[in-house]
């Protein structure tokens, strides 16, 4: 020890740090993935791992071949960004579609612009787009296995193909039907949709199980809660007023908040630290927006859903609101 | 006391490790051989008035104040000057020492060495100003600003608020908080004259709830003091809510007044001064027992201690650090670097020869592992050490604009506002060298602002 | 057939109307400037390296076309040839300078110097030199980050692994002095280069007495004086501690380097028959210690 250590302060450091914010927000997945293995069976976990898979390799390739630069996929950012675009599939989507889809988000959107810390869009969220708009009936081919056993069974399973509650919904006033009679129709319950909401990406299942993801992720303060409830508030005052206004043809704000990828979105995309502000203005800001153009496109766009898009544009904005919102500075108020 | 203040703006919270909090404190044994910094305070250093040969009692004047942002240096012992020359300090940078063989332990006339508690003040505001700066005492919080200097306001600005610091956000450090254990009574009389200086502004002495002992401690002494005299009534003890760094100044003037130091300004712009409670322990002993600042309490703690070798102890300015490792047990074997001061802005020791100085507080070993710097990763725009910074800035801009060189850039995000507190590199996960970088930019930045014109 | 030609009447007239728009603002705010200007810029090396004290090669050659005489303008990459170019431009008297090259004036290689810290801070000369004397006993020398390898734009610099030195590229060296700016410990000069590239320069400026000194560094000068002694024009000085070569009276005579008893004194690119150690180049001024803090 003679020989004494020096260096500039501080001397200590806390003990998260990149990986460790990887693994939280992996764990923080898991309950999704669960109950998505659960009841899509097979065809998820192949799909789970096609997108891990193309996922890590397609980032260690680049990085070692073309970018001729260390291999970083132990840090688990290519992994987080493997799982989210897995639960942004329908489950019975194709295993090429994801291969695709995995090249497209590390290969396109993150490693083009340089990697970690550098792309301007959330892979997962831009592969999901991309995908949605290049292959739209695999992306809108929502399978729903008729039961768990038959999920899990190794014979060939006739899977009932079906829309999500906001492609009914939306089918359903297209052909001038009043929203109460869509809703007796289909059964639909907001007991069903917070437990086991069949039917579009396989993490859209349950928003129990992405809320125990978010609070999770809270109490390790990986994310702070802003962006996520500047979305909520958004989506539940934009609807409501909507709703209030003419409740027989918008949709009410509780629906809106729990169907379609509002929780998998607001908790684990739009909170993405790259890609989302640095400020709390900024955040309440990107929020806002979000929530905003996702209401405007489920209420009078062509798709039935718009938070992959809402979030994607807002992506845009990011950068921009970094220029202008800045936390208070002390002593310069 | 539900309702904690603490400060408005970032701040992290490393973990306490108060290890070496319940050992008392102990006199260090006088070495064979001081060796007396000139630069144990914040400005020019002291200008040496003895020379090899000459015998000197301790705490007799060995050096003066060279310039108006200077102090006084005391002999910590008696016996004869061998040198005065240049020596390497702490970081090895050469600084000039005397260096005295110690004989004995005889004072110097006119210092009242007894235990007594002495608790009228005088009356003499001046008498006590003077007796201070006598004293040569200065700021044991971290900065070694003159202490006499603070005390006087610059003209129009005057002092509403004069605030105790015992908030020892740093972790590991325990010497504040034995001193409010051990000592409370003289922290509280050394506070009601810096007060008295002060044209009787409100007195608060704010300590952190992670230390409710030394709450109870200055509270009870407190009580004590108001028996006897009505100096003391005007004195108050706030509890603040643990968070770093809320011993700094400006810190800890948000947490206690509400009110924040305006960018480039002074605490007393906001009519707030703050002193450390040691500082307010050499007060007392500088006005009432006419006894120079010779002496602080340093910690030697770590976790690579087991419990029985932590210690605090009463050193005398001018002792080799190598010397008082070795009373303490030697370093051990585990530990890779030495740090004096607390771990988030305490200096790595390069040289264990270097002696203590007034502002010396701690030796604090680091293992390997706590330590060491890790690889660095890219930046994931977490914007942790935004939202960490205490002063509301964003470091991660700050080093990018400084990778650049961009100094217009720098000082319009407010580079200089920067407190080195480390919050943002003790944050940050991609194990950026933040701070490493936003110093030197800030040192460039506040060079330019310094070289324009004044108008 | 009518959209096409509506759209190529469109695209032409819009076309037009934007032409004038474009004329008329340019006209209106044209800037009026000395010609020679330009041409004065043609002839720089183009490097915007800022050697020469201005911004870039613009800035330079506006201030010579201004200012009417060259006698403080002198552009360093391009040397003479350049300046003789200009000058003809311009029709005026260049000053002629003697060639430039850095200069690395420490030879403290690892081996010479051991270590006596382990520094674990950010890569940066200029951090390590704030926070502290460096991780050798000697607190004058090379800290070894490589601040001046990265402040060179003609990437004439490079850090030896065996010596823990910057080496200069003689060929690519272009005298700017970026890197003696950026040294916080001032290790570089800029020194003439001399006929043949041959110099001899003190590589050490440890002010520390000689057996300080010496303890850190066994390629300290020591300061002995010596090589003033030797010397017979009069070009070693001494002062504190250290000896410095004045390149205007050396007269490359040699006699200093075989008296030195550290080897401090490097001679460079002198012919066989005494075979020279370093390979770096290094000068040695009195007071180059431009701390950068």
């Amino acid at each position: 020890m003679e020989q004494l250590v020096v260096s500039p302060s501080p001397h200590l450091h806390a003990r998260a740090n990149t990986a460790s914010i990887m693994r939280d927000v992996l764990i923080a997945l898991s309950p999704a993935v669960v109950v998505s293995l659960v009841f899509y069976g097979w065809s998820e976990l192949l799909l789970l791992g096609v997108c891990v898979l193309s996922c890590l390799l397609t980032e260690a390739l680049i990085e070692k071949y073309l970018m001729k630069a260390p291999v970083t996929i132990a840090d688990g950012s290519a992994a987080v960004t493997a799982v989210l675009l897995a639960l942004n599939l329908p489950a019975g989507c194709p295993w090429w579609v994801a291969v695709i889809g995995s090249v497209f988000a590390i290969g396109v959107v993150k490693m083009t612009f340089g990697g970690l810390g550098q792309n301007i869009f959330n892979p997962a969220i831009a592969a999901r787009v991309f995908l949605l708009v290049s292959f739209p009936s695999q992306m809108t081919a929502w399978a729903r296995p008729a039961s768990i056993a038959s999920a899990w069974s190794l014979s060939p399973v006739d899977a009932v193909s079906g829309a999500t509650p906001l492609g009914v919904v939306s089918e359903g006033l297209r052909a001038g039907l009043p929203l109460d009679q869509i809703f007796a129709e289909n059964g639909f319950s907001y007991a069903q949709m917070l437990l086991v909401n069949l039917g579009g990406s396989a993490g859209e299942l349950s928003a129990v199980a992405l809320l125990a993801g978010f609070v999770y992720l809270l109490a390790r303060k990986v994310i702070k809660p802003t962006t996520t409830l500047s979305i909520w508030l958004t989506i539940l005052g934009v609807s409501g007023i909507f709703y209030l206004y003419n409740p027989s043809a918008y949709t009410d704000p509780v629906f809106n908040l729990l169907t379609g990828g509002v929780l998998l979105g607001s908790i684990f995309m739009a909170t993405d630290y790259v890609t989302s502000p640095m400020s709390r203005t900024g955040c309440i800001i990107f929020g806002f927006g979000i929530g905003l153009q996702t209401m405007l496109i489920r209420y009078f766009g062509a798709y039935p859903e718009g938070m992959s898009f809402a979030i994607l544009l807002m992506n845009a904005f990011v950068p921009l609101i970094n220029r202008y919102c800045h936390q208070p500075k002390y002593g310069r108020a | 006391m539900d309702n904690k203040f603490t400060f408005r703006i970032g701040g992290v919270h490393p973990a306490d490790r108060k290890l070496s909090r319940d050992c008392a404190i102990e006199v260090l044994p006088l070495p064979e051989k001081v060796s007396v910094s000139m630069a144990q305070h914040l400005g020019a250093p002291a200008k040496p008035v003895v020379a090899p040969g000459d015998r000197v009692k301790t705490g007799q004047v060995i050096a003066e104040p060279a310039g108006f942002v200077s102090a006084f240096v005391h002999s910590p012992v008696t016996g004869t000057v061998t040198a005065v020359a240049s020596k390497a300090d702490l970081a090895g940078k050469m600084v000039m020492h005397i260096d005295i063989d110690v004989e004995k332990d005889e004072w110097a006339e006119g210092i009242d060495l007894t235990p007594e508690l002495v608790t009228p003040l005088p009356d003499d505001k001046q008498l006590i100003l003077d007796r201070i700066k006598a004293a040569g005492v200065v700021g044991l919080g971290g900065a070694t600003f003159p202490t006499h200097i603070k005390l006087c306001p610059p003209p129009g600005k005057t002092a509403e608020y004069l605030i105790i610091n015992g908030a020892e956000c740093e972790p590991y450090l325990t010497s504040d908080y034995r001193m409010m254990l051990e000592r409370p009574r003289e922290i509280l009389i050394g506070a009601a004259l810096m007060q008295k200086v002060l044209g009787g502004p409100k007195c608060i002495a704010a300590v952190e709830d992670n230390k409710p002992e030394a709450v109870e401690s200055l509270k009870d002494a407190l009580h004590f003091l108001q028996l006897f005299s009505k100096d003391y009534e005007n004195i108050e003890i706030r509890v603040l809510k643990k968070k770093y760094p809320q011993g700094g100044e400006k810190q800890l003037i948000d947490a206690v007044t509400g009110r924040q130091v305006k960018s480039m300004g002074l605490p007393i712009d906001a009519g707030a001064v703050v002193q450390n409670v040691a500082t307010s322990f050499a007060v007392y002993e500088a006005v009432q027992k006419k006894k120079p600042l010779l002496t602080n309490v340093l910690s030697v703690t770590g976790d690579c201690l087991p419990p029985e070798r932590q210690h605090n102890y009463l050193f005398r300015i001018g002792i080799p650090l190598r010397y008082i490792a070795q009373v303490a047990g030697g370093v051990p074997e585990e530990a890779v670097k030495i740090v004096s001061g607390g771990p988030m802005m305490g200096k790595a020791i390069a040289n264990l020869d270097a002696t203590t100085v007034k502002g010396s507080s701690s030796l604090l070993y680091l293992s390997a592992k706590q330590t060491l710097r890790r690889e660095e990763g890219p930046c994931i725009r977490c914007g942790k050490c935004a939202q960490a910074c205490p002063m509301g800035l964003e470091p991660f801009l700050l080093k990018k604009l400084a990778e650049v060189g961009d100094q217009q850039a720098l000082e319009q995000n407010a580079v200089q506002d920067c407190l080195e507190c480390g919050c943002c590199q003790y944050t940050c996960p991609a194990y950026l060298p933040l701070l490493d970088t936003i110093r030197i930019a800030k040192a460039d930045v506040l060079n330019l602002i310094k070289s324009r014109p004044k108008n | 057939m009518t959209s096409i030609l509506w759209t190529i009447v469109l695209v032409t007239v819009l076309g037009a109307v934007l032409a004038m728009v474009l004329y008329l603002v340019a006209s209106k705010f044209k800037v009026e400037e000395d010609p020679r200007i330009d041409e004065v810029e043609k002839v720089m090396p183009g490097a915007n390296c800022g050697g020469c004290g201005f911004a870039g090669c613009r800035a330079f050659a506006q201030s010579c076309v201004e200012k009417g005489n060259l006698d403080d303008n002198f552009c360093p990459v391009g040397g003479n040839d350049v300046m003789k170019k200009v000058a003809a431009i311009l029709g005026l008297e260049a000053s002629v300078k003697a060639p430039m090259v850095a200069v690395v004036r420490c030879n403290g290689s690892c081996e010479a110097r051991p270590k006596t810290t382990v520094y674990d801070g950010k890569q940066s000369c200029r951090v390590k030199a704030a926070l502290y004397a460096g991780d050798t006993a000697c607190s004058y020398g090379c800290l070894g980050c490589g601040d001046c390898v990265d402040a060179c734009v003609f990437g004439a610099l490079s850090m030896d692994p065996v010596t823990g030195l910057p080496v200069v590229s003689e060929s690519k060296c272009t005298a700017c002095g970026a890197c003696a700016k950026a040294c916080p410990k001032g290790v570089i000069e800029l020194r003439a280069k001399g006929p043949r590239s041959m110099r001899v320069f003190v590589s050490c400026i440890n002010k520390d007495k000689g057996a300080v000194a010496r303890k850190a560094c066994k390629n300290a000068c020591i300061g002995c004086g010596k090589c003033a002694k030797v010397c017979t024009h009069e070009a070693i000085t001494l002062e504190n501690n250290v000896a410095y070569i004045d390149f205007n009276k050396c007269k490359l005579c040699k006699k200093c380097v075989a008296e030195c008893p550290t080897g401090a004194i490097h001679a460079v690119h002198f012919p066989e028959p005494k075979p020279t150690p370093a390979p770096a180049v290094a000068p040695e001024p009195q007071k180059s210690q431009q701390d950068g803090q």
